[in-house]
């Protein structure tokens, strides 16, 4: 008889498993997932910043609001400022990771595919996955530099929120975010080829309120995404005393 | 269009140009720190080499010192990826050529700079913003 429960439970443990397992299996996109994505706005393409004096087609953007900080944090702010760095590390081709990835004066590339945004971004070519397929944000994410981001669309925009950032990465210069930082970004088309970008950092440990920048970019049809590898010939660089420098030394060919 | 116009044309150009590269600069590293941005230096040379290379273009001349012997001098431009969209190719500037660069100096005083404009022997110009 205890022979026989064993054998029960063990079938019923083994089909449990195995149903759970099909369910976190997501289902392959069908024929009706790729018709809807037409049916969205349409983001894709590849965009860059208008900049003045760079053939852009737009007026150069107003100076961002800078966020207001917390006092805790505001401390934090004048303490690193004091060190007085020269520069930060992506002279050293590290990537800038949230929010900062998306303020380059290179191009991004929108992609749609079933459940997911995928933004490949030039500058140290790096690649943002936002899943649009309607999964939750994980409770706690692994830090990351670009975090973990979902995204739904409201109306006509496409809403994106991002947890989960490296301690390594800051808000802005020498501004740290808490664990708790949060990125709202909201991509909407206001013309043809024009995309509306509002970002919303919301950090309640770090920001005395959510701060908000709005960007606009410009679509590109006819341009392709180029590589980009940054230790390729870098000869800037960020000492350990914060010193910049350039390193000078001959040709080497 | 007048000559006073045209004058105009290219100093709102030139000014918009370097807002541009200010710009640009920031998405690797910050100029200020290593290049003089408030100094317009202008050197002749020919060209040894050119890195077409990310993150930014190194450009290599040969240039004659006060005193007669060759020195090697670098300008960092910008990037490959940047200029490529704005009329630069990689034979744009080869080696042999002669060009009168303009640019910001070396904090450091070493022989070389941030590439604003050169100007190439059949009068062509290419700057840190597009070339023409």
């Amino acid at each position: 008889m205890k022979y026989a429960i064993c054998i029960v439970l063990l079938l019923v443990t083994a089909l449990t498993v195995s149903v759970a397992a099909q369910q976190s299996k997501p289902k392959p996109p069908g024929a009706a997932d790729w018709a809807a994505l037409a049916k969205l706005p349409d983001l894709t393409g590849v965009w860059e910043a208008p900049t003045v004096g760079r053939g852009g087609r737009g007026p150069a953007a107003a100076p961002p609001a800078e966020p207001q900080l917390t006092p805790a944090y505001a401390a934090k702010k004048r303490e690193l400022d004091a060190r007085n760095f020269d520069d930060t590390e992506a002279a050293n081709c590290l990537p800038t990771g949230m929010p900062a990835i998306m303020g380059h004066p290179y191009p991004y590339e929108f992609l749609f595919t079933p459940g997911k945004v995928t933004i490949v971004t030039e500058a140290y070519m790096q690649v943002r996955h936002i899943y649009t397929d309607g999964r939750p944000l994980p409770a706690d994410p692994d830090p990351t530099f670009n975090g973990t981001s979902i995204g739904r669309w409201d109306g006509d925009t496409l809403v994106v929120e991002t947890i989960g950032f490296s301690p390594l990465t800051t808000m802005a210069r020498n501004t740290p975010h808490s664990d708790k930082m949060r990125i709202v970004e909201r991509f909407r088309l206001a013309g043809p080829d024009t995309m509306s970008v509002e970002t919303t950092v919301i950090d309640p440990e770090a920001l005395a309120k959510p701060w908000t920048t709005t960007r606009t970019l410009a679509r590109h049809r006819d341009w392709t995404i180029r590589e980009y590898i940054c230790e390729e010939n870098n000869r800037n660089f960020l000492d350990a005393q914060g010193k910049a420098g350039v390193k000078l030394t001959a040709p080497v060919k | 269009m007048s000559p006073i116009a045209r004058a105009a044309g290219r100093a709102l150009l030139v000014i918009a140009m370097i807002g541009g590269v200010v710009a640009v600069a920031w998405s690797h590293h910050a100029a200020a720190p290593v290049f003089d941005m408030n100094a317009e230096k202008t050197v002749m040379g020919v060209v040894k080499q050119v890195d077409w290379t990310n993150p930014h273009i190194w450009i290599w001349l040969e240039v004659q010192n006060a005193s007669g012997q060759a020195e090697t001098w670098g300008f960092e431009g910008m990037s490959p990826n940047f200029l490529a969209r704005r009329g630069w190719t990689r034979t744009s500037l080869l080696p042999g050529m002669r060009i009168t660069v303009t640019f910001r100096p070396l904090r450091d005083g070493k022989s070389g700079g941030m590439f604003m404009t050169g100007k190439l022997e059949d009068g062509k110009v290419l700057t840190s913003a597009g070339a023409e």
